[in-house]
């Protein structure tokens, strides 16, 4: 127990709740499993120098020669080592899916909250707005961006925020409009505290829990769209990625299957990875869903 | 009923037109010389460049291109692609119709299991059946569609020899109806397969989840109390009702598969709507790119919009929003 002087503070008191969900997540059988197929990833990610044996653009093996001890996953038609490249390739995967996630996560959310908390003019057009986005499949959005104005990494970046902001727009906007009417809000109100202090402090804590959960979703579909891309060629060609392992392959994989099969491998265990760590979350923020029978059990 | 197509109605078109504004409003910002951007990566003649500028009213403000642009869809107008030589219309009603094709035998597949598995994972919620389902639909909804369609080609087509590896067979065919389809179902199993994989268990888990809600309602205690059987209450109370969400879902990702088969006919070199954004992605024919975006947006508003009326149709408590 801490000491009542000290007061907690806003990090230590999050970094208490991080601690305890931590606690709870490893305690979910599906949280556990993505956490740590996450944080493999991380860890590769951080550490792809130390890891790789090879620098991955260095063209010093035999070309498309299958996996051995030397080279764990073979080489590419160019002599590179595909164990070295899908390495580095966690990189930029991890660095568009979490680039992504946080970068929908603060659009959505503030269209989201505009749009509940104040109704009106303001949620005709943000709504609208959101719906737009979400009327062409978000490949399309992404491919006709990339299309126009060229696809280095932070355009790359804003394309698949622009093409994945409004499903999770729409569920803080639920959120806030079920919220605002609430007896808390209400209180707030009487008591004369700012607008901006209600959004933020009041509802926001009792909003965010179906949101984080969207988040790791977003941060997956984000990862499969920068793979696509990869695999129809038209990612950034200065960054090694999984998807454009892919397409490279393709002119390949008939003679040497692995050049496709350890790259799809690799985005195969992220997105579960992220998905499993969804499940995991949406299971301790909503412990509801906890042993529920179904119906027609008897 | 009739108030709620109007509204329906009176939403779409608002929309449809909106993004096409906003299709239009970023063409504007392409760094570079606008009429480049136009035709694509080659050379133009200062004669050429003149009568483009004329044609698309490039030199005008950007609301007098927009109207111009406005007319000629109407027109049935989608522009010209100057690196396939021919009006972009013609590129698209010529591949369209290969992409439903392959859309609708992906549903085929798609659907039933999806029914199927959904129905059976939801009735017996926490067992084995169920854990097993929900871990595949898992891993199955992870996989990349191309990676599984590259996997599909080096196993089934590759390896066994039992499937052609790409393309749509023969572009020249006398055959007509069933013997044409039969021609081709060879090609089209495997990116079926691998369409179906993917959209089956997105089915699957919809329907899982929508089971469950129904089995939760009022009537289901009461078919019970009457003495029915397991059988009969999943027949005729859990499927009816359960369905509905599946149909709204489906239905949307009809429309979107018209635009989002990017990534399996490039795959399979199925030489549809998608491939061909692909293709002029590639040779940076904007022209027709800009076409296949607005006729995808056109597919998925209007399809989106039956879907709506359909299920109005179906359930009559929406009727009543309207």
């Amino acid at each position: 127990m801490e000491p009542p002087s000290t007061a907690p503070g806003p990090v230590r008191s999050a970094w208490r709740g991080f601690r305890a969900a931590l606690g709870h997540m490893a305690g979910t059988r599906h949280g556990a499993v993505g956490c740590a197929i996450l944080l493999v990833l991380a860890i590769v990610a951080i550490f792809a120098p130390l890891i790789a044996p090879y620098d991955p653009l260095q063209q010093a093996q035999a070309s498309l020669t299958p996996p051995s001890m030397r080279d764990l996953f073979g080489t590419d038609n160019t002599g590179r080592d595909i164990f070295s490249l899908v390495i580095y390739g966690t990189r930029t995967s991890l660095a568009i899916g979490l680039g992504a996630a946080f970068g929908a996560l603060v659009l959505s959310g503030l269209v989201g909250m505009l749009a509940g908390y104040f109704r009106g003019p303001v949620e005709a057009i943000l709504m609208r707005l959101a719906e737009l986005f979400q009327t062409l499949p978000v490949i399309v959005v992404v491919l006709f961006t990339v299309a126009l104005f060229g696809s280095s990494f932070w355009l790359l970046l804003a394309a698949i925020i622009l093409a994945i902001w409004p499903v999770e727009a729409r569920l803080v906007y639920g959120q806030y409009l079920r919220l605002r009417s609430m007896d808390f809000v209400a209180a707030a109100k009487v008591a004369d505290m700012s607008t901006i202090h209600i959004m933020l402090r009041e509802i926001l804590p009792n909003a965010i829990r179906p949101v984080i959960v969207q988040v790791a979703l977003d941060a997956s579909v984000a990862i499969l769209i920068e793979a696509g891309l990869g695999f129809l060629g038209l990612s950034d060609p200065n960054t090694v990625s999984w998807g454009q392992l892919l397409y490279v392959a393709q002119d390949y994989m008939t003679i040497a299957w692995w050049t496709s099969f350890f790259p799809g491998a690799a985005i195969c265990l992220a997105v579960v990875g992220l998905n499993l760590f969804a499940d995991g979350l949406n299971e301790i923020l909503d412990p509801r869903t906890r042993g529920r029978a179904g119906g027609l059990q008897s | 009923m009739l108030r709620f197509v109007l509204f329906r109605l009176l939403h779409a078109i608002p929309l449809l037109i909106a993004v096409i504004l906003v299709i239009l409003l970023m063409l504007q910002f392409i760094p570079g010389d606008p009429v480049q951007a136009m035709v694509g990566d080659f050379p133009v003649s200062p004669e050429f460049r003149a009568a483009i500028t004329q044609q698309y009213h490039l030199d005008d403000p950007f609301p007098v291109r927009v109207y111009s642009y406005f007319v000629n869809l109407l027109h049935g107008d989608f522009g010209y692609s100057y690196q396939f030589q021919r009006p972009v219309w013609d590129l698209i009603a010529e591949s369209a119709p290969r992409t439903i094709l392959l859309t609708l035998v992906g549903f085929l597949i798609a659907v039933p299991f999806g029914v199927l598995v959904g129905t059976v994972s939801g009735t017996t919620r926490s067992s084995r059946v169920d854990h097993f389902w929900t871990s595949t639909a898992l891993v199955a909804y992870a996989i990349p569609t191309f990676w599984l369609g590259q996997l599909l080609v080096l196993v089934l087509a590759v390896h066994l020899g039992w499937f052609p590896t790409q393309g749509m067979g023969p572009l020249v065919s006398r055959a007509h109806g069933l013997s044409w389809f039969l021609e081709r179902a060879h090609y089209i199993a495997l990116p079926a397969l691998a369409f179906a994989v993917h959209e089956g268990t997105r089915f699957a888990r919809i329907m899982r989840a929508s089971v469950a809600d129904t089995l939760g309602q009022g009537y289901i205690v009461t078919a019970r109390a009457k003495g029915l059987s397991r059988g009969a209450i999943i027949r005729g109370h859990v499927l009816r009702n359960s369905s509905l969400p599946l149909v709204t879902v489906a239905g949307y990702a009809f429309g979107a598969a018209l635009g989002g088969a990017v990534l399996l006919e490039t795959v399979f070199t199925w030489p549809g709507l998608g491939l061909l954004l692909v293709q002029a992605v590639r040779m940076r024919d904007n022209m027709t790119v800009v076409g296949i975006v607005i006729f995808a947006a056109i597919a998925v508003v209007v399809i989106n919009l039956l879907v709506d009326l359909l299920y109005a149709a179906l359930d009559p408590r929406i009727r009543g929003r309207g």
